[in-house]
């Protein structure tokens, strides 16, 4: 494990400006998330950090050594790549134990070290399989084992699930991040998922055109977003478009003050589980106008009778709680004033 | 070089074909299947009879009226195969493909590498050198080629010095396809990146990551080029002419002459053929062994 540092980079394609002066410290065994929308720059500062992409301007250090123009090759650092990339030539074994022939250790090490990562990634039984007998998940966990095999002091990982269907996703998701703090390795985790972005990551970096809108440990992003574009992107909220009157917003019966809006409209935010239920005569009146059941909550699509006007709300309700609500019937809602984030409008993320 | 496609398209399509009993392909087939049959099997005789015929003819003693020889023996074989000017004819020919398809592999695979890894911007300008030996009639190719080493290098004229660049240059075409063809299915440039993050160097790249993946691609490329130098008359004839004889300007002289031994011509013309047709089957073989990997991919 190393720390990185990454100073002012920036890196140009053309005309296009990728990346546009990211400085970003990474604490040594720290798992980062850049988490963004495609062409935000995430991909091209992780492939900067490998290597395979150089940058035009600023330094990139490993543990405060200067690696800006170090060949990939000579970097501390294993990669997962977002299609597998292992060698279909090889079998399992033969890939895993690449890294370690070309840095010329000896037969009986590398034997012994492959057989480690088998274990370690569950994949011994198809050690002499090649790629192509394998499934998707399968094989990313090759790579993964691959990456990890030379012991990197960064590990960098390039949209590593984004290629599997849903459920193998998150048992790898999980899988990576187990590893990965049990070996304590400094590692970059690309990814366009926000969920998986909060779920593994010790901080979350926010991506967008080229520069870094908002670092922060995923409860803080998730509970205090300070920009409208992070709050847009993480998390299924509800974003309203309401006026701005005498430095405030209303809504739902309360108001909340709006101190760094000085539009005549501001971009509210407001997530589906700060919905809240209310006794008859508390709160607003609202219809329900669908409901969805996703497992453990159900989410329901109202309408809100509000002073303004007719406000379209999502609300997430425990699914026991609610099992008599049906479409069409009445409810009555409230907020509480601490759970709306406000924002200039025109901010808007498109996630 | 046109027989040596069409045989290969000829074999591509006949592993098509259901294996089973003809009844039962036939009943399972529309009205069409059967007219489909039929021409296929007009195709294979169209390619297989004159084949015969020049086999039976090379070991006929006589043949005078009947359908069929009048007798058999293996003497032209061992007359052809005894004869001096044969041989040389023949191990020149065997001798320019090899070299052709060894140059041009080892020419064109570097270049294909570095297109697609390093400066895909020369990409339309290999693309246009590969178009240039379609779109020009190689008796042209082959009098610029006449007239520009005149004027440089005089002295090549008539030797397989100039010869071997200048098949080389009309086997190009071939070579680049298919090695390109095999590069992009690989994926070398993903691959490149993976050997590099693995701590590989170049040499270890491209020896134990790149070279095995597209090795169906490079040798189905050399067998193309091999197959071009093995049947290419135009240039020799004009390049080289009789200073240099190979196998078709063998055969076109013998045929033009008045008291040659025909029936040798015909075990050369055997042997010719039984090399274009491995050659072939090669090319089917491996671009197949590509296919089914794929399939298992899929």
């Amino acid at each position: 494990m190393s720390t990185i540092a990454i100073q002012n980079v920036s890196k140009r394609f053309g005309d296009k400006l990728a990346l546009d002066g990211v400085s970003l410290d990474v604490k040594s065994g720290e798992m980062i998330a850049l988490l963004g929308s495609s062409g935000c720059g995430k991909t091209t500062l992780l492939r900067a950090i490998a290597g395979l992409t150089p940058p035009n301007d600023g330094r990139i250090l490993f543990d405060d050594r200067d690696v800006t123009h170090l060949p990939t090759r000579r970097r501390p650092i294993g990669m997962v790549f977002q299609g597998y990339s292992l060698f279909p030539n090889m079998t399992v074994r033969q890939n895993i134990a690449f890294p370690l022939k070309v840095r010329g250790q000896d037969a009986r090490a590398i034997g012994r070290r492959v057989d480690e990562l088998l274990a370690l990634i569950g994949l011994a039984a198809h050690a002499d399989h090649h790629p192509n007998q394998l499934s998707g998940g399968q094989q990313q966990r090759t790579a993964l084992a691959r990456a990890l095999a030379p012991d990197p002091a960064v590990l960098l990982l390039d949209e590593p699930l984004s290629a599997l269907d849903a459920v193998v996703r998150l048992h790898l998701r999980d899988e990576i991040r187990r590893i990965q703090q049990a070996i304590r390795t400094t590692a970059l985790l690309v990814t366009h998922d926000q969920s998986e972005a909060l779920a593994v990551a010790d901080r979350v970096v926010v991506m967008r055109a080229g520069r870094i809108e908002q670092v922060a440990a995923p409860n803080v992003l998730y509970d205090k977003p300070t920009s409208g574009f992070s709050a847009g992107f993480i998390g299924q909220r509800n974003a309203l478009d309401l006026p701005v009157l005498d430095g405030r917003v209303r809504l739902c019966g309360t108001s909340v003050p709006a101190p760094a809006v000085d539009t005549a409209r501001a971009l509210v935010f407001l997530r589906p589980e700060d919905v809240h239920r209310m006794d008859a005569g508390a709160g607003r009146r609202a219809r329900v106008e669908a409901r969805i059941f996703e497992g453990r909550t159900t989410r329901f699509y109202l309408k809100v009778e509000d002073e303004e006007g007719a406000l379209d709300l999502k609300a997430d309700w425990p699914s026991r709680d609610v099992e008599g609500l049906a479409t069409g019937d009445t409810v009555h809602v409230g907020i509480d004033p601490r759970d709306v984030h406000v924002f200039p409008a025109a901010t808007r993320a498109t996630p | 070089m046109a027989d040596l496609t069409s045989q290969a398209f000829a074999a591509v399509e006949a592993p098509l074909a259901p294996s089973r009993r003809l009844g039962r392909w036939r009943a399972a087939m529309p009205r069409g299947g059967l007219f489909a049959a039929l021409l296929l099997a007009a195709a294979v005789l169209y390619i297989l009879v004159p084949m015969l015929a020049v086999l039976l003819y090379s070991v006929a003693t006589r043949w005078t009226a009947n359908i069929l020889p009048d007798g058999y023996t293996l003497a032209h074989w061992a007359d052809g195969f005894a004869d001096a000017r044969f041989r040389t004819v023949l191990g020149r020919s065997l001798g320019l493909a090899v070299a052709t398809a060894v140059l041009d592999i080892l020419l064109v695979a570097p270049a294909c590498y570095w297109q697609r890894v390093r400066n895909p911007r020369i990409r339309p300008i290999l693309e246009l050198l590969a178009a240039i030996p379609f779109a020009v009639p190689i008796a042209v190719i082959a009098f610029g080629l006449l007239q520009v080493s005149g004027q440089i290098v005089p002295a090549l004229q008539g030797t397989p010095w100039l010869l071997l660049p200048a098949h080389m240059a009309v086997a190009f075409s071939f070579v680049y396809w298919s090695i390109d063809a095999s590069m992009a299915a690989a994926g070398v440039v993903g691959l490149t990146e993976a050997a590099r993050t693995c701590g590989a160097g170049l040499g270890a790249t491209i020896f134990r990551v790149i070279v095995p993946n597209v090795g169906p691609g490079l040798a189905s490329g050399a067998i193309l080029a091999f197959g071009v130098s093995f049947n290419e008359i135009a240039l020799v004839q004009i390049l080289a002419g009789d200073r240099f004889e190979t196998v078709p300007l063998y055969t076109l002289n013998l045929l033009k002459s008045t008291d040659a031994d025909f029936n040798v011509l015909a075990v050369m013309t055997a042997v010719s053929f039984a090399i274009t047709l491995l050659l072939s089957a090669g090319v089917v073989f491996l671009n197949r062994s590509v296919v089914d990997k794929r399939r298992a991919k899929a």
